[in-house]
């Protein structure tokens, strides 16, 4: 089960609203490299996971993404407080406004919803552990591209925190990886799928 | 920044110290040198969050350091002044 603390995995402080800067950060939240795709990806692939590294390492990065989620959540909304009309429509951030004021809604900067066709559970560890890897490389991507338009301090400290989780996860899913292939069957060396198929 | 903030962001370091030797752990179940140092954050860990939680209200659901009626007090996490 899972159990709340009233605390941010890392402070989030943000002085100055932004609505521009908010509507490319939200896809963080509900976009197809964000947060919330990462913990239901690493969560849903643990049930067929053959071995006690790879059940943990998915339940606990899993877990850190929702605590990731909610950083997300708190830069967006600590960066749309206090806004006129005029600041909202001269940022853009209307179309975003119009269906959701204020709240904070899983979507896509292009404002895609969230949506689970962004990931994968093939129950093929080999395929999940490489589509984990791929994912964090690509969330990093996201928070690099991000950091491209931040100037403010206040906003880029807590991305370049989340940036280097999605390092230092990667990390630790290429040993997931490397455990992996070291206890396959070196006849069967990527040939069948240990979590289903009983060479 | 208030007492309240400093003291949070030290619980969020050590937390975040032992957090990150928890998932090295995963991948390296029989290092014991990180096992170590997770046993020493989270004795730190401990003395840092009965101290806070009996001064500011508790940070988890099942605390014992502090009356349980202040879970609902502001500020929750997202708000700025809670960092």
């Amino acid at each position: 089960m899972f159990m709340y603390e009233k605390r941010l995995q890392y402070p989030v402080h943000i002085e100055n609203p932004n609505p521009k800067l908010a509507k490319i950060i939200i896809s963080q939240y509900g976009g197809p490299h964000g947060e919330i795709g990462a913990s239901l990806r690493y969560l849903s692939q643990r049930y067929s996971m053959p071995y006690p590294e790879l059940r943990a390492i998915l339940t606990d990065i899993g877990t850190e993404e929702l605590a990731h989620l909610e950083m997300v959540g708190t830069i967006v909304y600590q960066l749309t407080r206090n806004l006129t009309p005029e600041q909202i429509q001269e940022a853009g951030f209307d179309t975003y406004f119009v269906d959701h004021t204020t709240g904070v809604y899983p979507v896509a900067a292009s404002g895609m919803p969230f949506n689970a066709a962004t990931f994968a559970v093939t129950g093929d560890t080999i395929a999940d552990l490489n589509e984990d890897l791929s994912a964090e490389q690509k969330a990093r991507m996201t928070y690099d591209n991000i950091l491209r338009f931040a100037d403010d301090p206040d906003v880029r400290d807590p991305i370049k925190f989340l940036r280097e989780r999605e390092i230092v996860h990667y990390q630790r899913f290429g040993e997931g990886l490397r455990i992996l292939t070291d206890k396959l069957d070196s006849k069967n060396f990527y040939a069948f799928n240990p979590s289903f198929d009983k060479p | 920044m208030n007492e309240e903030q400093a003291l949070r962001r030290r619980i969020n370091a050590v937390k975040f110290a032992s957090w990150e030797l928890h998932l090295f752990l995963d991948t390296h179940p029989n290092n014991c040198d990180a096992a170590r140092k997770l046993e020493e954050y989270r004795r730190q860990l401990a003395a840092l969050t009965k101290e806070f939680e009996e001064k500011f209200g508790p940070i988890g659901e099942t605390t014992a350091n502090t009356s349980r009626w202040a879970w609902i007090s502001d500020p929750w996490p997202w708000e700025k002044e809670a960092n």
